[in-house]
């Protein structure tokens, strides 16, 4: 299971929150395995555990959350079993994580030079600050930052929401992760500047062969971006699959659902939102979760959970249906 | 030597957050006549007792047949009923006031902060108590309790304390309410996303804590700095004015609470220490909405 090309893998991850309104079960089993270089594609409705599942990767679930269950390996490494102190090694120079929200995403007190540096020596104090903030300015020029060496010194607040992303995404990679999770890194940006970001992630994969996670309800990115998908809803896995086959022929209702939602310039068609909206997690539908919404659910769906089927050519699905449902996809 | 230079020129190229903060106080007027009116004082507390022409609490001219006596060159602010030369003991009672308003306030927001920052990042049941200690001091009548306190003290051998005993009373009671504020603040700081940032680079908590948590909820305690000491220093003027104070003191409240007795026949004792005693309490919170104004993030450009 554990094999050495896939840099994660993640085995029936649960996450919950224990709020004083119940469990809120965020995650609740979902099973991920990401390869070496992969650019992989997390996709989902808001509140699907798309985030929680990145956050339980680097142990840092905000209380009252918590990992309940599951295995998670890096790299053949078990990150369950690792101390606070070793886990704390394996943030930012493993692997990192760029946000959504670029305004709060940085310390408002601080230059972003500064900030840079601070993640540089946040695992390896050995290097010196002039190291530090040569090697800063040397990555805010690869993030396409103009006059590095001035914007050095600027403080967030004097920086546009692309460029403060742009900081962001160097001070995460700043340690060279083997793995980034981009969290809706450009969901706050103008589109012009979100194609710009989008670049420069590929970009900077490509450069230094990091593997990628990126996390969006944005089906058109995951095309952009991405050479495989997983699809979550309500806290686990519909499908995964490689993102043309994906596209091409869905398995899952609710990929269906996904596709249908993303608006096409070339094809005149109603745009159809997926009906009904992200059920309660703390008391999730029985069986199948996406079964009140879904328009081909039968009766075997309410009251059985669909397992996780292999589909072939790396697909896996949860639908009681898959065989027989010819579901549309883009063409 | 030339890196020394550059980067310099790339601070003042940057506006830090206070340099912003200070570009945005500038603009408002009354902030800067809060400011200017506290300067003032400050001023007169410091250089004002050096140009009394009287010591605190001195009655010389009862002998010089001049008491009760309305404002008069050599008396601007006239004399009272015991020939005390109500100028002098203003310049004096300024410097006493401010001081008493001062340290006190430095004390509440010392204890406010490491308490509220306690109650702020404990959870749990060292949480839940920190915060019944806050509540329970914040629902208590302080004003009472300070007065029973200074008169018991009065009573025992604490009179030779003086005003160092009304400023501990004060700063003792004063932090309730700057430890909800600090509690409240990094309740909201530390469910920030940079504050997980800094965790997925690999921070550490006190790291987190201290140069991150911290430094960022510290803006609201200039605010009530401002607003404490006029706080205080009006609570000092009602423990002089009842009559609790420590005897023979002088600071306006005293002043107030003797020309009071006789208000009808000589206004001007209890007149123009009580104009001080508005105008410099006005001047802090002037001060303080400025400062408010100037440091809130959500009007940041």
């Amino acid at each position: 299971m554990t094999s050495l090309s896939y840099i994660l893998s993640i085995d029936n991850l649960k996450t919950y929150f224990f709020t004083e309104a119940g469990v809120v079960k965020a995650v609740d089993g979902i099973s991920l395995k990401v390869e070496k270089g992969e650019s992989h594609g997390l996709v989902g409705e808001s509140g699907s555990g798309k985030s929680v599942t990145a956050l339980s990767v680097l142990r840092i679930v905000p209380k009252p959350g918590k990992i309940v269950g599951g295995s998670i390996f890096f790299n053949g490494t078990d990150l369950m079993a690792l101390s606070e102190k070793e886990m704390r090694r394996f943030r930012g120079k493993k692997m990192a994580i760029v946000f959504q929200d670029p305004i709060s995403s940085l310390d408002p007190l601080y230059t972003a030079g500064r900030q840079i540096v601070e993640a540089i020596r946040a695992n390896d104090e050995t290097i010196s600050k002039e190291e530090a903030q040569a090697q800063a300015i040397r990555l805010m020029e690869e993030v396409g930052i103009p006059e590095p060496d001035k914007r050095f010194y600027s403080y967030p607040h004097e920086m546009s929401g692309g460029m403060k992303q742009r900081i962001a995404i160097a001070r995460a990679i700043a340690q060279r992760p083997e793995l980034l999770f981009a969290d809706e890194p450009t969901t706050n940006l103008d589109v012009t500047i979100q194609a710009q970001v989008l670049d420069l992630m590929k970009d900077l994969k490509k450069s230094f062969g990091m593997s990628l996670i990126l996390i969006t309800h944005d089906m058109g990115i995951i095309a952009e971006m991405t050479n495989r998908v997983t699809v979550v809803y309500a806290g686990q896995v519909s499908e995964t699959g490689n993102t043309t086959d994906i596209f091409y022929s869905p398995l899952h209702p609710y990929t269906e659902a996904l596709l249908k939602a993303v608006p096409r310039v070339d094809k005149r068609r109603r745009l159809e939102s997926v009906p009904g909206n992200v059920p309660n997690l703390i008391t999730p539908p029985s069986g199948c979760r996406f079964h009140p919404r879904c328009p081909y659910a039968i009766e075997k769906c309410k009251q059985e959970v669909p397992p996780i089927e292999d589909a072939g050519k790396g697909r896996y699905v949860a639908c009681h249906r898959w065989r027989e449902l010819l579901l549309v996809g883009v063409s | 030597m030339q890196k020394e230079t550059a980067e310099q020129e790339g601070l003042k190229r940057s506006a830090t957050q206070w340099a912003v903060a200070w570009r945005r106080f500038r603009r408002n007027k009354a902030g800067v006549a809060g400011l200017a009116i506290v300067t003032a004082f400050v001023l007169l507390a410091i250089f004002g007792p050096f140009f009394a022409p009287y010591p605190p609490r001195s009655s010389e001219s009862l002998f010089q047949g001049e008491a009760g006596q309305p404002p008069s060159w050599k008396h601007p602010f006239g004399t009272e009923i015991n020939g005390i030369d109500v100028f002098s003991d203003s310049l004096w009672g300024a410097r006493n006031d401010l001081w008493i308003g001062v340290a006190a306030t430095a004390i509440g927001i010392a204890i406010g902060i490491g308490v509220g920052a306690l109650a702020g990042y404990a959870r749990g049941s060292i949480g839940a108590i920190l915060l019944g200690i806050i509540q329970f001091f914040f629902v208590i009548p302080t004003l009472l309790l300070i007065l029973l306190l200074s008169r018991i003290a009065q009573v025992l051998v604490l009179h030779g304390f003086g005003i160092t005993l009304i400023i501990l009373i004060l700063g003792l009671f004063g932090w309730p309410g700057v430890s909800y504020v600090i509690r409240g603040e990094i309740f909201r700081v530390r469910e920030l996303e940079f504050v997980q940032a800094e965790k997925a680079l690999g921070a550490s908590n006190s790291r987190i804590l201290f140069k991150h948590i911290i430094p960022n909820v510290l803006t609201p305690v200039v605010v009530l700095a401002s607003l404490g000491i006029a706080g205080n220093i009006l609570t000092e003027v009602v423990i002089f004015f009842l009559g609790f104070g420590p005897p023979n003191t002088a600071t306006w409240g005293q002043l107030i609470e003797e020309g009071v007795q006789y208000i009808s026949i000589y206004p001007w004792v209890a007149g123009f220490p009580g104009m001080l005693t508005v105008l410099l309490v006005f001047g802090f919170n002037l001060l303080g909405d400025g400062l408010s104004d100037a440091l809130n993030p959500r009007l940041r450009e």
